[in-house]
This record gives C-alpha cells, sequence and structure tokens, in this order.
C-alpha cells in the first residue's frame, strides 16, 4: 500500500501509479495536454506540472509515478502562472480560428485556454501558417492548429502499428506527416483522429456540417462490417447519422476502430437506398405497393408449395442481418414452407471450417477471445491478412509482437510485414507438405499426450521428413527447424486462420494439419470472420441440417421439440446448402427462392453460373437495402431497413453477443418484419411486435441462448458459454478431403484481395471508401508486368474458363509473379466472376485457389 | 536501390548497434551518400533495408540540419555571415556568389556544380570570413581569394 497526500488529502493505492492517475482517482483534476490513457506517457506538454515537496522543480504529473509519503500541490500560486505561460507559448502559431474550426466544442486547448489561460497573448510576431490539406481521402489536415502533442503520432505507432506519420523537422517548422504516401502506410483508421486533443486532424466526413453540440442523439451499436463485432457510437442529428466514433473502454475495441468501422456509415442514407417495393411486370422491374408485393410472394410461394412440394422453395439468409432476422427467416422457411432449404454465405468458408474444427476440439473451440490474442507468446498466421480482413484482430497481433512475443506466418502478409520476422513462403500448392512437415516435426519435439485419441490418429499417421519439405516447397530445412522450435517453445499459442486456407484445395487436409498444430503446441484457434453477423446466422439456424442452436434437423426429438414452439411439424429432411441450392436451380427441381440481405450473385464464386441458375427460377424474391446484382434477377424486390434503422442483436466471431440498436428513423419494416406479415399472407402467424420479442422466443428454443434477455447483454453476460457449459464435446471420427494440385509452369492464378477499405458490396455505397478505394483492380507483381508490358492504369481483360473482366492494372511493387489479385467487392467487376470452383469434400467450401486465367491488354 | 557495396556496410552499420531503429542516423548517412540527397527514393531504400517505417526514417533524418532534404550540387559551400564574418563582409561574398556562379543561399547554381548554405558561426570568428567547401576550411576570405579557392572545385 502506497500513501500520497495530494491537495492535503490522503490517497491510498494499491499499485503505483503516476501522480496523475492518483489525483484523477481522487477526482482531483490536473489539466494535460500530451497524456492520453490509451497512450504510451510522452511528457511533452508540461501542462501537467506540478509541485512535489522536497522535489527542486516543478513536476509532470503524468510521468512523475507515486512514491510513498510523496505530498504534492496541484494547485499553487506558481503552478497557475506556469499553465498561463504554457498556454501563452502554446497560441504563438495557433491560429485561433475556434469559429471555423470544426473541433470547437469539443477542443482540450480551448478549453484550457477558457479556464486557466490568459486573456490576451503578448507575442506580435506573424503567426506560422500552413494551408489547410485536403489530399487524403477521410481526413483533413490543419498543421497550423497543431500543438505538438505527438499523440496522433504515438497513436499511429505505437496502437495502430501503422507507422504512417511522424514529427517532420524541428522546432517551430515542425508538423505532423506524411499520412498518405503509399498504400499500405496510412490505413485509414482515424484513430489518430480520436486522439488529436485540438483540430489539427479530423475526419473530412463532417467537416463544416455540423458541431459537437448539435449531436442530439447517440447510441451505442456494433459495426455493421467484420467479425469483430466493435463497439461503435453514431453520433445523430436529425435522423442522420453525423459520425461514428469508438469509444474508450469497450471490450471488443477500446476506442480502436478501423477504416470501415470508422468511415463507412455513409450507405445508410445513401441516395442508392431502396425504399419502395418492386414487381417485375412485362420484363421490368415497376414500384408496387406493399400490398401488392406482400400478396403476391405468398400466393406465388403457396402455389408453388402445392404444386412441386415444400423443397422446391429455398432461402438464403443473411451474415448482414440480426440474429432476429435470421431466425425468423429460417423459421418462416421450416415452418410456413415446410423446407429445410435454408443456407448462408457463410457456407463459402467459415461454417463449414468451424464445425470441422469444433469436431475435433468440442463446440465453442473457436470461440475465443480476440484481446487474447495479444496476450499469446506466439501467433501464428496462414490464409489471410488478418489486418486487413478483422482489422481490430489484426492490432491484437500487432500488439503481441509488441510485447515480445512471435508471431510467425505461412504466406507474406504486408499488414503483419514489420511485426513477423519469421515466416515461411512455401511454393504454389505446396502448403500442405510444408504443413505436414512442421507436424511431423513438432511431434518428434512434444510428443503425444493421448489427450484426445481421434486426432492423435491422424498425427501419427503423418510423416514428411524436413528434407522431403525442402524439395518440394522451397522451405529450406534449417528454416522449418527454426519454426518448429519457435512452435515447441510456445506457451501461449493461439493460430488464426484466414479464408483463404479453407478456400483452397485439400482444405479440410490443410485444417486438420492446423488443428493437429493447435494441439501439438497447445494452443486456440481463431477463425477470421468477414461479416459482422456470420456466426450468428449459423446460431440461428440458418443452416439446412441445423436448427436454431445447432440442433440436428435429422434428429425427431428435436425437431419434435421444436415444432411444439413453433406449432407445426417440421420436415427432419436435411435441407439444400448453398451449392446444391444453385445445382437444384439449374436442374429446375428448384423453383423458387427467398433472398434476403445477400447478393448471392457477386458473393458466390462463379457468379456467371450464379446468375445462369437464378434466371432458371420460376420466382425470385431479394429482400435487400439496395438493387444489388442479384435483386435485378428478381421477380420482387422488397426494400428493408437496414443497420442504423433497426434493433437486434449480432454475434461476433468469439460468440459475444451484441445488441445493435436503431440510431435513425427511416420509414419502412425490418426483415424480419418483412417475413413475418408474408408467413401471416400465407396462414402463419408470427405477430412480433418488435425485435425483443424474437429474442425472447430465441432464447426460448435454442440451448445455446437460453434464458437470455436484452438485459442481460447489456449487463455484460453476453459471452459464450452464454449461461453454464457448452452443449456437447464429441470427437467424431475425423474426415478429411485430400485432393491436390501441383502448379503448373508460367500460368498465372487468381488471388482474391480482402481489402482494408472493403466488406462484401455494401462499403460501395460508402462515398468516403470509395474515395479511398474507389474502383475494381487487377493486381500484379512488377515482374510479370515487365513480362507482359503492362504498366499502371492499363485496361486489360483478363479471362478465366468461368469467365472474363475487364479491369485497370494496378503494379505491386511487392506482389509475386504468379498470381493476379482482384477483389470481390465490386459489382460485375468481382473476382468471383472467374472462379470457377470444386467444393471441398468434407467443410463444403467451394475451393478457388487454382483458378487458371490469362490477361490480356486492351489496345484502345 | 542501395549498391551491394553500401548494402554491405549497412549490414555492418547494423552489427554495431542493438536494433535498427539505433542504427538509423549512419544508414539515413549512407543513404545520403550514395543518392546525392535524401529523395523518396533514398528514404524507401533505407526503410526496407532496416525494416523500419518509412516515416518514422523520415521524421528522424528532418530533425538534423546535416542532412540534405532535397538535391545538392556536387559541391557544398557553407558560408557564415554571423556577427563577425558580417563585419568583415560576409553579405558581399553572398551576393558575389550570386553574381559569379548563379547560386543563391539555400539553392544549387544552374549548372550543379555548387549548393550554398548560409551557416550560423562555424566557429572563425577570428579569421573572418569564413567558409567550408565539402569537408575542408577557408578562411580570411576576400572576393578574390573566393574565386581562386572555388575554381579548385569541378
Ligand atoms: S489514420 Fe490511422 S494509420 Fe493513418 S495516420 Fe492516423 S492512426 Fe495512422
Ligand atoms: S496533430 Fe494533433 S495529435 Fe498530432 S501532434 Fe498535433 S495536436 Fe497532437
Ligand atoms: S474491425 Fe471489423 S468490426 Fe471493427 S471497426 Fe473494423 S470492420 Fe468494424
Ligand atoms: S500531460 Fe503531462 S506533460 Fe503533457
Ligand atoms: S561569425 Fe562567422 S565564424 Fe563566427
Amino acid at each position: 500500500m502506497i500513501t500520497i497526500t495530494i491537495n492535503d488529502r490522503e490517497i491510498k493505492l494499491e499499485k503505483p501509479v503516476s501522480v496523475l492517475e492518483a489525483a484523477r482517482s481522487a477526482g482531483i483534476k490536473i489539466p494535460t495536454l500530451c497524456y492520453h490513457e490509451q497512450l504510451e506517457r510522452y511528457g511533452g506538454c508540461r501542462l501537467c506540472l506540478v509541485e512535489v515537496e522536497k522535489m527542486p522543480r516543478l513536476q509532470t504529473a503524468c510521468t512523475l509515478m507515486v512514491a510513498d509519503g510523496m505530498v504534492v500541490r496541484t494547485e499553487t500560486e506558481q503552478i497557475a502562472d506556469v499553465r498561463r505561460g504554457i498556454l501563452e507559448f502554446l497560441l504563438i502559431n495557433h491560429p485561433l480560428d475556434c469559429p471555423y474550426c470544426d473541433k470547437a466544442g469539443e477542443c482540450d486547448l480551448q478549453d484550457l485556454v477558457e479556464k486557466y489561460g490568459p486573456g490576451k497573448g503578448r507575442f506580435k510576431e506573424k503567426k506560422r501558417k500552413v494551408p489547410e490539406s485536403l489530399q487524403d481521402p477521410v481526413i483533413v489536415r490543419n498543421m497550423d492548429r497543431c500543438i505538438m502533442c505527438t499523440r496522433c503520432v504515438r497513436m499511429c505507432e505505437g496502437l495502430q502499428g501503422a507507422s504512417a506519420i511522424a514529427v517532420i523537422n524541428r522546432g517551430g517548422h515542425s508538423h505532423i506527416e506524411p499520412f498518405s504516401s503509399g498504400r499500405f502506410d496510412c490505413e485509414y483508421c482515424g484513430n489518430c483522429v480520436s486522439v488529436c486533443p485540438v483540430g489539427a486532424i479530423m475526419s473530412r466526413l463532417h467537416r463544416h456540417s455540423y458541431r459537437p453540440w448539435q449531436v442530439k442523439e447517440q447510441y451505442e451499436t456494433v459495426c455493421p462490417y467484420c467479425g469483430v463485432g466493435c463497439t461503435v457510437v453514431t453520433q445523430v442529428r436529425d435522423d442522420v447519422i453525423k459520425r461514428v466514433i469508438p469509444k474508450l473502454g469497450s471490450t471488443v475495441n477500446n476506442g480502436m476502430l478501423c477504416s470501415r468501422g470508422r468511415f463507412g456509415y455513409e450507405f445508410v442514407g445513401s441516395k442508392d437506398r431502396l425504399s419502395v417495393p418492386l414487381i417485375r411486370k412485362n420484363g421490368a422491374l415497376a414500384e408496387a405497393t406493399w400490398e401488392e408485393a406482400i400478396t403476391l410472394v405468398a400466393k406465388k410461394l403457396g402455389n408453388i408449395k402445392s404444386t412441386y412440394g415444400s423443397d422446391a422453395v429455398a432461402g438464403m439468409a443473411s451474415p448482414r442481418c440480426t440474429n432476429e432476422d435470421n431466425y425468423v427467416l429460417q423459421k418462416f422457411l421450416r415452418v410456413a414452407v415446410g423446407t429445410n432449404n435454408v443456407d448462408t454465405t457463410a457456407r463459402t468458408g467459415f461454417a463449414g471450417a468451424q464445425s470441422f474444427i469444433e469436431n475435433i476440439f468440442g463446440q465453442g473451440a473457436t470461440a475465443n477471445i480476440i484481446s487474447g490474442l495479444a496476450n499469446s507468446d506466439t501467433v501464428m498466421v496462414i490464409g489471410g491478412d488478418p489486418t486487413t480482413v478483422n482489422p481490430i484482430l489484426g492490432l491484437q497481433i500487432r500488439a503481441c509482437a509488441r510485447r515480445g512475443g512471435q508471431v510467425m506466418t505461412v504466406g507474406e502478409f504486408e499488414g503483419l510485414r514489420i511485426f513477423s520476422p519469421t515466416k515461411l513462403l512455401p511454393r504454389q500448392f505446396t502448403e500442405t507438405f510444408l504443413l505436414e512437415g512442421i507436424v511431423t516435426a513438432l511431434r518428434e519435439k512434444k510428443g503425444l499426450s493421448g489427450a484426445n485419441a481421434p486426432l492423435e490418429g491422424k498425427i501419427k499417421s503423418i510423416n514428411v521428413t524436413a528434407a522431403d519439405v525442402a524439395a518440394k516447397s522451397g522451405v529450406s530445412e534449417k528454416q522449418l527447424a527454426a519454426y518448429v522450435d519457435l512452435l515447441a517453445a510456445a506457451t501461449t499459442f493461439s493460430i488464426v486462420i484466414g479464408k483463404e486456407t479453407v478456400q483452397s484445395i485439400g482444405g479440410s487436409y490443410k485444417l486438420l494439419l492446423l488443428a493437429a498444430i493447435t494441439y501439438l503446441a497447445n494452443g486456440r484457434v481463431y477463425l477470421l470472420s468477414e461479416k459482422a453477423n456470420e456466426q450468428g446466422a449459423l446460431d440461428m439456424g440458418c443452416a439446412p441440417d441445423m436448427l436454431p442452436g445447432y440442433r440436428p434437423v435429422a434428429y425427431p426429438e428435436f425437431t419434435k421439440k421444436y415444432g411444439a414452439v413453433w406449432h407445426a411439424e417440421l420436415s427432419e429432411k436435411p435441407g439444400l446448402n448453398l451449392f446444391e441450392m444453385i445445382e437444384a436451380a439449374e436442374k429446375g427441381t428448384l423453383r423458387a427462392m427467398y433472398v434476403m440481405g445477400e447478393n448471392p450473385v457477386c458473393n458466390i464464386p462463379n457468379s456467371g453460373r450464379v446468375e445462369k441458375a437464378f434466371k432458371n427460377l420460376d420466382f425470385l424474391i431479394v429482400q435487400d437495402i439496395f438493387l444489388t446484382e442479384t435483386a435485378k434477377l428478381a421477380d420482387v424486390v422488397l426494400p428493408a431497413l437496414g443497420w442504423g434503422e433497426k434493433d437486434g442483436t449480432f454475434t461476433n466471431m468469439e460468440r459475444r453477443i451484441q445488441r445493435v440498436k436503431k440510431s435513425v428513423q427511416r420509414e419502412g419494416m425490418e426483415d424480419w418484419k418483412i417475413v413475418a406479415e408474408i408467413a401471416k399472407n400465407m396462414g402463419y402467424r408470427m405477430d412480433y411486435t418488435k425485435a425483443e420479442e424474437v429474442f425472447h422466443e430465441i432464447a426460448k428454443v435454442s440451448p445455446l441462448y437460453r434464458d437470455l434477455s436484452y438485459e442481460d447483454i447489456e449487463k455484460g453476460e453476453n459471452i459464450y458459454p452464454y449461461k453454464g457449459e457448452p452443449l456437447r464435446d464429441v470427437k467424431e471420427d475425423i474426415q478429411i478431403d485430400t485432393s491436390a494440385v501441383s502448379a503448373a509452369a508460367g500460368k498465372l492464378y487468381l488471388k482474391v484481395e480482402r481489402p482494408l477499405f472493403h466488406s462484401g458490396t455494401m462499403s460501395t455505397h460508402a462515398a468516403s471508401l470509395m474515395n479511398i478505394y474507389p474502383h475494381a483492380v487487377a493486381r500484379i507483381g512488377a515482374g510479370r508486368a515487365k513480362m507482359l508490358s503492362l504498366t499502371e492504369g492499363d485496361v486489360v481483360t483478363v479471362r478465366s474458363k468461368a469467365g472474363a473482366l475487364s479491369l485497370f492494372i494496378a503494379i505491386e511493387k511487392a506482389g509475386d509473379d504468379l498470381s493476379v489479385t482482384i477483389s470481390n467487392n465490386f459489382e460485375s467487376k468481382g473476382a468471383f466472376r472467374l472462379a470457377d470452383y470444386t467444393l471441398d469434400q468434407v467443410t463444403k467450401a467451394p475451393c478457388i485457389d487454382a483458378v487458371e486465367i490469362s490477361i490480356e491488354k486492351v489496345t484502345a | 536501390m542501395f549498391s551491394s557495396a553500401a548494402k554491405q556496410e549497412i549490414e555492418d552499420i547494423r552489427t554495431k548497434y542493438p536494433n535498427a531503429r539505433a542504427a538509423l542516423l549512419p544508414t539515413i548517412y549512407v543513404a545520403q551518400r550514395e543518392f546525392g540527397w535524401l529523395s523518396s527514393e533514398a528514404y524507401d531504400a533505407v526503410a526496407d533495408l532496416l525494416n523500419v517505417p518509412k516515416a518514422t526514417v523520415r521524421g528522424v533524418a528532418t530533425f538534423y540540419a546535416m542532412y540534405k532534404q532535397k538535391p545538392m550540387g556536387r559541391h557544398l559551400i557553407q558560408l557564415c555571415t554571423n556577427v563577425s564574418c558580417m563585419i568583415l563582409g560576409a553579405e558581399r561574398l553572398v551576393d558575389f556568389l550570386k553574381i559569379t556562379y548563379g547560386v543563391e543561399p539555400g539553392g544549387v547554381s544552374p549548372d550543379g556544380r555548387f549548393s550554398l548554405v548560409i551557416m550560423e558561426c562555424i566557429g572563425a570568428c577570428g579569421t573572418a570570413p569564413a567558409m567550408l567547401v565539402n569537408d575542408d576550411f577557408h578562411d580570411n576570405l576576400t572576393e578574390k581569394k573566393l574565386q581562386e579557392i572555388l575554381e579548385k572545385y569541378t
């Protein structure tokens, strides 16, 4: 116990903290500027100076640690003088353009000068002038307002890990630069914006559009983009989201956001939003009333059901919709239609990988706390750049490296480059040999414990020598041994697996090998999750073989039980999965589809095939917030309320259930509400009046969400296993698909880019993200570009067996010469147009890593 | 890109320091010598080789006055115009350089031969006016002497 005295008050402290923290804990205010609770201490602004007995000079409270018996004073004549002086100096060059500055009202400098500063400065010299810079897409810089506290630099380097900015020059000429000099330098997370105490770095999105004090309401909700599920606060004025900011202390992202989360909200009020139902009349979509649309859908589905049977209808749920929406859709299909034909795009990777890993380690094995990565001593990354797919999770990996942990990758991930000195770069299509080699060597080093017999059985059968690995993959014996040594030395090990691994040929075998490494190194698995509610959609039973809470439809005891709650008889026949739906549509056995909040024509590989299959349907219903590629094919388009306009819950990749809140009022219906209306028209009543009632029912039927309420969630009782133990711990016999391919010399292969600035196609409706990444490009390594005599900005046709795209070329200095990288975010320009696939027999994920392509310059 | 000799030199430097950041100053010095000045390519080369972010490299380099942030002439004239030198005619020398070689303070002569940097006292007040040309020291300057000296630097 440490006792100190501040302003004659005795303060007792458990652990040593700074004088500033001690004072604040006792409610004593000390002004600060360069101090920020998230950042490393700096002691640069001197505003926090205090008097300490027996110390000759004033001390900076933010850096001085308490010592037993210390006597501190924070409000003396001398201190007041010094503060006045410091503030006067800070204003020498400050433009004092508060009336025009967007920071006014929440500016630390303004507040401090008002409270402690001199009324007037004595300096008559000309002020330094730096023009406002609009060079960066989402950030506006006014460097003449900068007070050199370096909070932004400490944020960018220390927490964000981008190191995109630094103090340039010296003394009065100093300023902060350069933000955007290269593609990966500035990640446009805007976290520097959060910590800048003045108006020197600000968001361009709300430039001159409102004042902080005009914010009337704000809501704590969840980011709509990826599976991390960051807490965001929406600030609203006149039913428009004016700004999205993070919240200090929030569990998942503690005051940090990525570019999508902070700047990607403009889709909410986009002028492209659908607002009236559309019905196809004489070949074209025409506006209709809700009543027309709903009766038409109910009638058509009813007809198809009675003519061709319930299984001629299928539905697609959405990883972007809330749990409540997804629950109601699957219930509608199972009850009102009578089929188990329901699935989501989680099927393209996440779902299969998760059930594969959890079959080995038990349910919930992939539900791990994201911040645990920073506390691991070793993190292995494979199959995707976490800093772009799940950026805030990526930060935890960077934090691990910064704390002295080992970050080791298989493959090159730009966002981890300066953080992971240890990486293995196997030749194309030889990753499996490499992983087999790692498993073999690691088993020899660590031995088997006998804990998991089915997995050990598999591990024992793997025998690949380091020499073999070297010959096949090009990874030397020495490199391999060093890598395995690190794995063997790990005490808290985590492995992060991205979609590229799952979506590769032999993906399930690779997953087995990665599970083996995890097991041998005694670690945990994290599966990257691209969309906000992928996990929730699965939990809600949006899968052809599982009822909510992962109860198999094939077991009568479950179908009976759920049927009793839903007052219906349920089918015990597992339905069609995503890919089977497409096949069935091609064959004509599937007649109608209900697509909610999903754009399968873009988001399922081999888009051309999907498009054709959808055209073959008798009746297509698309419910969305935009007229997507899929919606354009529909017979009926139903406009839904989107994120920011409705209440509900999302379940993130940690399996944390979080409340999504309505921030703005918009006319229309939530997805669940529309579905319920249609059900009612088909003779099945679903009388929910609000999302919370849907959740009550979920909590009643799903053993996973048992007895949970919105209040529990708000209180933080929201992490898996929610109440009690995980459901089951079966170690089934492990099936794997060992398909393999080998690289053909000279061939070019398609690689799918998973960019930081986009997510699905939704982000292409956010103007600011479009400013950063405006159109689809084909990225190609500098070497290959030279060979093909291509230069930046050339227009090319990229062709595969499945299709062709016309794209601009972007040349990557560090890119490899074997692949062309294309994102799947721009409608009709997505990589999936080219991606012919085979399915992994076990995970049912499409394998799209061996798509051969050719590239050809288009001459104007 | 660095020449392989320069790369080797930097690797040797690197071994003398506990981490890459600590090796920045001497490495930037090598880059400046190799590239002539600290161009964007020079910063890239240092950042890539040491695996230190480019912004950090630039932040460090711009703190110091002796690194060259813009292209320089083949020879660098550092002429003092502080009090003693000024009293003894340094300002005239500045004019002379402008007229004779077309080089202004902070600039480069049109033929790329000289760069001129004005210094604040180089510690030669007793024999002022004084200057440095590259690493060579010259004092007691007059216009005539200045020209004689500079003619040796082609
Ligand atoms: S936006 Fe993010 S990456 Fe860019 S300078 Fe600011 S903190 Fe760094
Ligand atoms: S830009 Fe803002 S945060 Fe950065 S040093 Fe200047 S005042 Fe501080
Ligand atoms: S990391 Fe994911 S959840 Fe968090 S702000 Fe970014 S996109 Fe949103
Ligand atoms: S807050 Fe302590 S020195 Fe700036
Ligand atoms: S004033 Fe010129 S050398 Fe001192």
